[in-house]
Parts: structure tokens; C-alpha cells; sequence
């Protein structure tokens, strides 16, 4: 019996889970979990909120499998890219943990994480695969080759996808957070009623959200005034207009790598992965090229120790060792992937 | 570049022209306030100035609160629109940030938080007109 800890704490979230022989046995995320557990405070961003939940979590994730510390083979735990403190506190809990129970322990890449959510489900995606990873912080395109291969195609140059999402909503008053709100409002909208731009950059599998961000304040501001009144019956077009734009670059690029590399399944993994029309415009367009496609499971969209586990335990099977005095790194390390 | 400085820009060439002018006066240590509304053009900004210090990929931190890079010299981009108070900043170890004299530091929305703000420093804003124009003014704080 093999059981494997992954420790999540990159950014907001602190997440612990377990994976034994393939099977995964908890997965506890402290948005979803600390509210109705530890007391309801609100976690507020802050590396002492992964420091006072990290190890009622990881009680709960050994209970939950139905067992004890002595019974973990492998530590892994995200090293970055991240807010630095708050990964600091995931990774040195991890190292800590590995050392004092004479463990292996395995750093991860967070953005690799992401990319094997697809992985945690049943029907897994197969080598090579194109993969996009959508969120708050990344919007990246990718060919994951192999366990150990993987290359970068295209990443954004300014604005994440899920920030465009955020500021977007903010702009027109819809709040926090921006990804839900817009698109439950554009359901009633029509996609094509205002003509958002989509990005041309000189690499064609880049990103841009910045220029579109600015054309819906624009749009706003032309049409409603400094004063940005905005009728409520008006939101449901420009959502599902500004929604289109942003899935719009998101499946042109997606297109155009699917028609220059031979892949055998396409994947979409982030926070961002859990708006609806997005999965769909990606399952229509790996329908289209008779691709397999695995998009996660809800859950496994946003932060979360499963994917953390899952690709650590690929990389310990892999026959990497690594030092307990392994450094976290803000960035990307050069060299995660190769750039196309 | 004369300080203080008020300019009307009409185009993201003028913006760019403006980056790479004001990238003369910058050296490290400094630390540059960013205040403007939602799309006023910060990053923009920024991505322009920092090309002059090597550095290609700027990617907004408002995620990530800050991000570090690499170029002629070090530089700190904060981000402070998703702070919601003081201490968060301390959190993650700001003035560490700060005290690092070979770097330069950069930080968008930096009216959200004014009370972390050094009394030394550049500070840039960004008002956008009912026509779409700018107007930027760049001043030094001491």
C-alpha cells in the first residue's frame, strides 16, 4: 500500500490531500471545509490563515482515509510559483513532516498541479495532450507530451483570463467573485449583440485580456456616461458579449495548435475551467478534430492538494529525489517548460 | 524628464513615449505609486517601462500580489487591488520587499493601502477622460 500527502497553500487557498494506491481517499480545501469546521471565520489572505488551518486539515485528511501519520510513504507539497509566504508555509510544513518521518519528499509545480486535475479523473487524458490552464493568476497552452515533457506554446501577456473575468464584473457592479457572476447573467444575454476584440499578437498562441478589459470600460463609458448607470437589462448582453471575446481567443488559439501538432486528447484544467460555456466550446471544438477530452470535475478546478498529490507521486515514481532544503520559487522556474 | 509633470495622452504611443522617458529617471531603490480606475492603462504602463530595464514578460500581479523580475536590475510589482487591509501586507513580508535597495519597486493600486506607502517616493495617476483620453501626472513625494 502506497499513500501519498500533497500540501497545497500557493495562494489563497490551503488544501490537504491523500491519494492511496491511485485512489484518492480526502481532499479538504479550506474555502470549502474551514468555514463549517474550524469556526467560521473567514480565511482572510494572509500566510497565518495556512498557518492555523494546515494541521486540522491534515488531521482530518488521515481520519478521513482511516490513517495515521506513520502510515504516509511520500510528502509532496506545492513550491511555487506563488505568493512567497504563503507557499513557505505549505512547503516547509511538508519538508518538516517528510523529514521527521524519514520520508521522500517531492516539490511541485504548481501550474504542473493544474495540468494533472485532467489526470484525476476516471477516464484519463492521453499523451500528448493539449492542455489549457485557465485561472485567476494563469492562462497558459500547452502540450504536456509526457510525465516529464511538457511545452509551453502560449501564456498571456498582461491579464489572466479569470482577472478579466473579476474586473470585468467589478466594472459593471456585478461583484465578487467576477467568474459566476458573469456567467449566470449572460445566460440571458446574446453573445454576438456587441463586437469585443480579440487580440492579435505576434506569437499566435499568446494571450491578451488587458485591451479587451478596456473596451468593455469604453463600451460603458461611451454609451452610459462618466456616471457608468448601467440598466440591469442591458448586463445580460454585455456579459455574454465580454464571455465570447474571452473564449473566443481562448478556442482560436486552442484551433490553431490542434491543427499544426498531432495530439491524442485536449484537456482544460484551472479555475476558470469551471464556466460552463467555456467546457462546452472546448468539448465542441475536441469533438470536432475527434479528440478524447477530460475536463475536471468541478472541485478539482480551483486550488486544490488532489492534483498537487497526484503529480508528485508521478514524479516519485519517476525515480526523482530531492533534499529536504528544497527553496520555493515565486515564478516559474526557467526550464519548467520548454517554450515553444 | 522635469518633475512634476502633467500630460494629456491620446494614444498608447504616447503612453509608451512617456514610459520610456520616465524609465531615465528610475533607478533602484526607487519606489513608484500607481493610482488609476480599472483599465486606465497602469500595467500598460509599466510593461512599456520596464522593456527599457530588459525585462519582456510583465504579466498583471494582481493575482498573485506581487511579482519579481529580473532585468538591468531587480524589480518588485505589487499589486495591493485584491488587499483588503494593512496587516495582509505585513503578511507577506512588504517592507522586506522595501528594504532591498538594489531593486526597484512598483505598485499598482497604491491608494487602496496609503498608509504603507514610504513617505519618499514617485507617484504616478492616471485619469481617464469622457473621450478616451488620459491625463497622467507623474510627481515626486519627499
Amino acid at each position: 500500500m502506497m499513500n501519498v500527502l500533497g500540501i497545497e497553500s500557493s495562494c489563497d487557498e490551503t488544501s490537504v490531500a491523500i491519494i492511496s494506491d491511485d485512489k484518492l481517499t480526502a481532499n479538504l480545501i479550506s474555502s470549502q471545509d474551514f468555514h463549517v469546521k474550524y469556526g467560521g471565520v473567514v480565511p482572510e489572505l494572509s500566510s497565518r490563515a495556512h498557518l492555523q488551518i494546515i494541521v486540522p486539515l491534515l488531521k482530518d485528511a488521515l481520519k478521513q482515509s482511516a490513517l495515521e501519520l506513520k502510515d504516509i510513504d511520500v510528502v509532496c507539497a506545492t513550491a511555487g510559483p506563488g505568493l512567497i509566504g504563503a507557499l513557505l508555509v505549505g512547503l516547509t510544513f511538508g519538508k518538516s513532516l517528510a523529514y521527521s518521518l524519514q520520508k521522500p519528499f517531492i516539490p511541485v509545480n504548481h501550474i504542473e498541479g493544474h495540468i494533472y486535475s485532467g489526470f484525476l479523473m476516471e477516464d484519463k487524458p492521453e499523451f500528448p495532450c493539449l492542455t489549457l490552464v485557465v485561472s485567476g493568476g494563469h492562462t497558459l497552452l500547452l502540450i504536456v507530451k509526457s510525465h516529464d515533457e511538457i511545452i509551453r506554446l502560449g501564456t498571456t501577456v498582461d491579464d489572466a483570463a479569470g482577472e478579466a473575468f473579476d474586473k470585468v464584473a467589478k466594472m459593471i457592479g456585478l461583484g465578487y467573485p467576477g467568474g459566476p457572476k458573469i456567467q449566470k447573467t449572460a445566460e440571458n444575454g446574446d453573445p454576438k449583440s456587441i463586437a469585443f476584440p480579440v487580440a492579435n499578437l505576434k506569437n499566435h498562441y499568446d494571450f491578451s485580456f488587458s485591451g479587451l478589459k478596456t473596451s468593455v470600460l469604453r463600451y460603458i463609458q461611451q454609451k452610459y456616461g462618466p456616471e457608468k448607470k448601467i440598466p440591469e437589462s442591458d448586463l445580460p448582453d454585455i456579459t455574454a458579449s465580454f464571455q465570447n471575446a474571452v473564449i473566443r481567443a481562448l478556442i482560436h488559439n486552442a484551433e490553431r495548435a490542434l491543427k499544426e501538432y498531432d495530439v491524442k486528447s485536449v484537456s482544460l484544467a484551472g479555475g476558470v475551467a469551471a464556466n460552463k460555456v467555456l467546457r462546452n466550446a472546448l468539448g465542441e471544438l475536441a469533438a470536432k478534430y475527434k479528440k478524447k477530452y477530460v475536463v475536471p470535475d468541478f472541485v478539482y478546478c480551483g486550488d486544490n492538494a488532489a492534483m498537487i498529490a497526484y503529480r508528485g507521486y508521478k514524479i516519485y515514481q519517476s525515480g526523482k529525489r530531492f533534499n529536504y532544503d528544497f527553496n520555493a520559487f515565486p515564478g516559474l522556474l526557467p526550464g519548467t517548460f520548454k517554450v515553444k | 524628464m522635469k518633475l512634476p509633470l502633467s500630460l494629456k495622452v491620446f494614444t498608447e504611443q504616447d503612453t509608451i513615449d512617456l514610459a520610456n522617458d520616465f524609465s531615465k529617471i528610475l533607478k533602484p531603490g526607487d519606489i513608484v505609486a500607481l493610482n488609476g480606475q480599472l483599465g486606465a492603462g497602469k500595467t500598460f504602463f509599466i510593461k512599456h517601462l520596464l522593456k527599457n530595464f530588459g525585462i519582456d514578460y510583465v504579466n498583471s500581479p494582481t493575482f498573485s500580489i506581487v511579482n519579481e523580475y529580473s532585468g538591468t536590475f531587480n524589480i518588485n510589482h505589487f499589486d495591493f487591488y485584491r488587499i483588503n487591509r494593512l496587516e495582509e501586507l505585513y503578511d507577506i513580508g512588504f517592507e522586506e520587499y522595501l528594504i532591498r535597495d538594489n531593486s526597484l519597486t512598483l505598485i499598482e493600486w497604491a491608494d487602496m493601502i496609503p498608509e504603507v506607502l514610504p513617505k519618499k517616493r514617485l507617484e504616478i495617476n492616471f485619469l481617464v477622460n469622457d473621450d478616451f483620453s488620459r491625463n497622467i501626472t507623474i510627481r515626486r513625494i519627499s
